[in-house]
């Protein structure tokens, strides 16, 4: 029953979708209000059977429906609930259907919150929307449907009938008994399992399914030839939600990396890691070009060639990831859907990119002021634009495009591995950062040499008291005080923009120190909120190049009680656990071993080695989950590698300096975010305004 | 009515300056420079991390041409010659050749692994942790060199294992007899 209900939900979504896309296309070319009313209607009428369809799903996973065939590989009867609920998102039908929901829901508050303000924009935000979200309903409908059930078929070769897994039931088909279908039933991939796993993939598909509301609306844009900067405006908040989204999914799934896969690293320029960078580069992009389009009405053609370039990379990353394309340890499974997914990112990359050639040949998209000066800000956003835009081409380049382009034309393939990526990258995330320094102190319209030398005195000096400091704590080598200089004077400026700020805000007013903060904060959250990003940047910065250049690791075979040595630390084996059998019924050895440095005992560590044991048409798997004692100034972590016949226990361990800030520094920027994206007062105040006027214009407009 | 609100007029909007020629050229070297740089940049990272895809075949068939090459290499795991010694950290193992293309990698694999006039070749993984994937009729993504004892010696191994990603083949075990 949940199969078939969660089915028609599924049918009607795709059949809504469609009328709400052509309905709403048809309504604006005709002028008729009625259809695009109804268009909405429909529009908003796809979240709620979406809902209902992952419910149905959820409800099968929760009740153990393994005759559904989503669940009977997803889970087993050993699978905790917790899992049975993740497990919605766990494979590819499922986290399809998961995909499209969020889609609806960003598509739902889109339509609720911008209807009245932005009227012109939004038929067209409705057929964008709906076209993409019928396009993934398609593909979970008519390719991975997640409402497959098994049956069993009498067939010639096989006495006890043939397993198929269909939607309908098959002529002469009975349903496998289901005491059966729970004895055979798979469970969730143990890699899986882990918090980060749990919230990655989410997090992840709410960033890229929330760049779908901007390109919506730029697209808009474009048709309805309402070229101001109001597509903007409407979008700022969405891109900055999506971007806090994707930087979130990026971040969990480096920390997943890490406490799991147990190499000891958290990015490993693997093709999916760098299918979800890649949108996200573009996307920071995007959000620094349009300030320009804000401030001074220029780079409109850029602003929308960014926003179509973030959406196809999202639409890129997503058809690589799922359609078996690349050879990853994020894939999916290989799949039908890498045709139509393909197709659809070019349809998509085509129309876009036609629609930018119409409206600039009509010269509609014509900027206000030409660039005053290589050191004015805008001169300096554009250059960081092109650092972003660099980077996103060339991993997209070292990911995708020279693997596909030698197996094309050299007949050979060619695959780019780290090296490529250091050699590429490195440079111009130096560059990066180094504009990160100085845009903010440049000025709007033009800046000279030397004014610009002056507002960074400040920084340098603090700057150049970090690096003495650093010395002074036995950091050597010239490249990695270079690079801590750099990264340290893009967080130092921020500080400094922020204790300007503040200074002038009590000089103005008299308010304390403390309440300028508040003040200055709460009136341009945008401005401030960014400067907040900006340290969050620099301390993950900072953690990469600690955690890079300064690892430490060794490898030894303790006996009882004996101790290892690495860096400042030592370590002692204190004793092993083996065999202990968990809910799950997974086998662990658990070893136990203590962190002591100075002399002093830190820590007992128990790092394990997971055996889940093989199963009827499952093979067994093994894990290494670390132990790690962790402090801002380094991670002690250590992995159980081996048991010897002897007792011996053999150990893998490594000091990963500054790791920790990696992580401090997402939290940071995902602080600076929140609060770029929360709306100031001022800018509540004007949107209420506008909205009052908007109601009744609309009002005018559709009676 | 409302239409008119949403045009920003033209005649409203400041005048557009042209860039001066000068300028033009300042801006279209400065472009150009970059454009350079990221070019060497791309050109020099793919000299130092270009790995060729090749077969099994190939590679045995060509010994002379790939020793001490780095290359990328794409076999079935042998799972009965899996060796790993947790002690020193060394896997050895045996792949198997297989089609570079198929329709069903796990038949694919499973054609290799059964096939004894197959070429194999003995791979050895030095300082690595044996691989949770690492089993019998796994595929092994393999970067490395091959070293003139004709033992495959890997960098890099990456596995991918059918059985555990492509899930859409129902294991017959539901129909079990007696249902």
């Amino acid at each position: 029953m949940p199969a078939e209900l969660g089915l028609a939900a599924l049918v009607l979504a795709f059949a809504v979708a469609i009328y709400a896309a052509v309905a709403s296309l048809i309504g604006v070319r005709r002028k008729n209000s009625a259809l695009i009313a109804s268009a909405r209607n429909a529009a908003l009428l796809t979240f709620p059977l979406l809902l209902m369809s992952a419910a149905t799903l959820l409800y099968g996973l929760i009740n153990q429906y393994y005759q559904i065939a989503y669940v009977w590989q997803v889970s087993n009867p050993g699978t905790p609930l917790f899992y049975r609920i993740t497990a919605l998102w766990g494979s590819q039908q499922g986290s399809l259907l998961f995909w499209c929901l969020l889609m609806s829901l960003f598509a739902f508050v889109a339509l609720l919150l911008n209807w009245r303000s932005y009227p012109r924009l939004m038929p067209y935000v409705i057929t964008y929307t709906m076209v993409t979200l019928a396009f993934f309903i398609g593909l979970s409908l008519f390719l991975e449907n997640p409402f497959a059930r098994y049956w069993i078929v009498p067939d010639v070769s096989a006495p006890n009938g043939l397993v198929v897994s269909n939607v309908f039931i098959p002529a002469n088909a009975v349903a496998p008994d289901p005491t059966r279908l729970a004895a055979t039933a798979r469970g969730l991939n143990p890699l899986l399992r882990h918090f980060g796993m749990i919230i990655h993939p989410p997090m992840l598909y709410l960033g890229f399914v929330g760049f779908v509301i901007p390109f919506a609306f730029a697209m808009a844009a474009l048709a309805s030839g309402d070229l101001t900067t109001n597509w903007i405006k409407a979008t700022r908040r969405w891109t900055l939600i999506a971007w806090l989204f994707l930087s979130l999914g990026l971040l969990l799934g480096g920390r997943w990396a890490y406490d799991v896969l147990g190499w000891g690293g958290y990015w490993g320029w693997d093709p999916v890691e760098n299918a979800a960078f890649i949108p996200w580069l573009v996307g920071t992009a995007f959000l620094h070009s349009v300030m320009i389009q804000e401030k001074r009405g220029m780079l409109k053609v850029w602003n929308m060639v960014l926003v179509i370039f973030t959406f196809s990379a999202v639409i890129f990353g997503t058809f690589a990831t799922r359609s078996g394309l690349i050879d990853s340890v994020h894939s999916f499974a290989q799949s039908g859907i890498g045709a139509p997914m393909f197709i659809f990112w070019a349809a998509v990359t085509l129309v876009s990119v036609i629609l930018i050639l119409y409206r600039r040949s009509r010269g509609e998209l014509k900027s206000e002021h030409a660039f005053a000066g290589f050191l004015s800000r805008e001169s300096l956003f554009v250059l960081n634009n092109v650092v972003f835009v660099a980077l996103a081409l060339v991993i997209f380049w070292g990911s995708f495009g020279a693997p596909i382009a030698s197996e094309l034309f050299l007949s050979t393939d060619i695959t780019l591995g780290p090296d490529y990526f250091y050699t590429v990258t490195v440079p111009l995330f130096i560059a990066m950062y180094i504009l990160m320094g100085v845009a903010p102190l440049s000025a709007w319209g033009a800046m000279s040499a030397r004014a610009l030398g002056r507002a960074l005195i400040v920084p340098l000096g603090l700057t150049l008291i970090g690096l003495i400091f650093l010395i002074l704590s036995g950091v050597s080598g010239i490249g990695a005080l270079l690079g801590y200089g750099i990264v340290l004077m893009a967080g130092f400026v921020a500080i400094y923009e922020i204790s300007r700020g503040v200074n002038s805000r009590h000089r103005a007013t008299g308010e304390n120190y403390l309440r300028a903060v508040a003040s200055i904060f709460s009136r341009n959250r945008r401005r401030y909120g960014g400067f907040i990003v900006h340290l969050g940047i620099t301390v993950i910065g900072l953690g990469v190049i600690g955690s890079t250049l300064f690892q430490q690791e060794t490898q030894q075979t303790l006996a009882l009680h004996e101790v290892l040595r690495l860096g400042s630390y030592e370590m002692r084996f204190d004793g092993i656990d083996i065999g202990q059998v968990a809910e799950d019924d997974r086998v662990m050895d658990i070893a136990n071993v203590m962190v002591i440095r100075d002399g002093h005992e830190l820590a007992s560590l128990r790092p394990r080695f997971d055996m889940f044991p093989a199963s009827e048409g499952q093979a067994a798997m093994v894990m290494h989950i670390p132990g790690a004692y962790s402090t801002l100034e380094n991670d002690f972590y250590v992995l159980l590698v081996g048991v010897q016949p002897d007792g011996r226990v053999t150990f893998k361990v490594y000091v990963n300096p500054l790791i920790n800030l990696v992580w401090w520094g997402g939290i940071i920027l995902i602080i600076g975010t929140l609060i770029s994206s929360w709306p100031s007062q001022k800018e509540s105040t004007a949107e209420r305004v506008k909205l009052r006027r908007g109601k009744s214009a609309a009002a005018g407009a559709v009676v | 009515m409302a239409q008119a609100a949403w045009e920003k007029p033209l005649s409203s909007a400041p005048q557009h300056k042209g860039i001066t020629s000068s300028g033009r050229w300042k801006y279209l070297v400065g472009g150009l420079l970059i454009l350079g740089a990221v070019a060497y940049l791309v050109v020099s990272g793919m000299l130092s991390g270009a790995r060729y895809y090749i077969s099994v075949d190939e590679l045995t068939g060509n010994q002379a041409q790939y020793l001490g090459q780095n290359v990328r290499v794409a076999g079935a795991v042998l799972g009965e010659t899996i060796e790993y010694d947790s002690e020193n950290l060394i896997i050895t193992f045996t792949v198997v050749s297989m089609p570079e293309e198929y329709d069903n990698l796990a038949d694919a694999l499973h054609e290799a692994v059964s096939d004894p006039n197959a070429t194999r070749m003995q791979v050895r993984v030095e300082n690595q942790v044996k691989p949770e994937l690492l089993q019998n009729e796994a595929q092994a993504i393999m970067t490395g060199q091959l070293g003139s004892d004709g033992i495959f010696h890997v960098s890099e191994l990456n596995l991918k294992c059918p059985s555990r990603f492509i899930e859409n083949q129902p294991d017959q075990a539901i129909a079990h007899p007696g249902v």
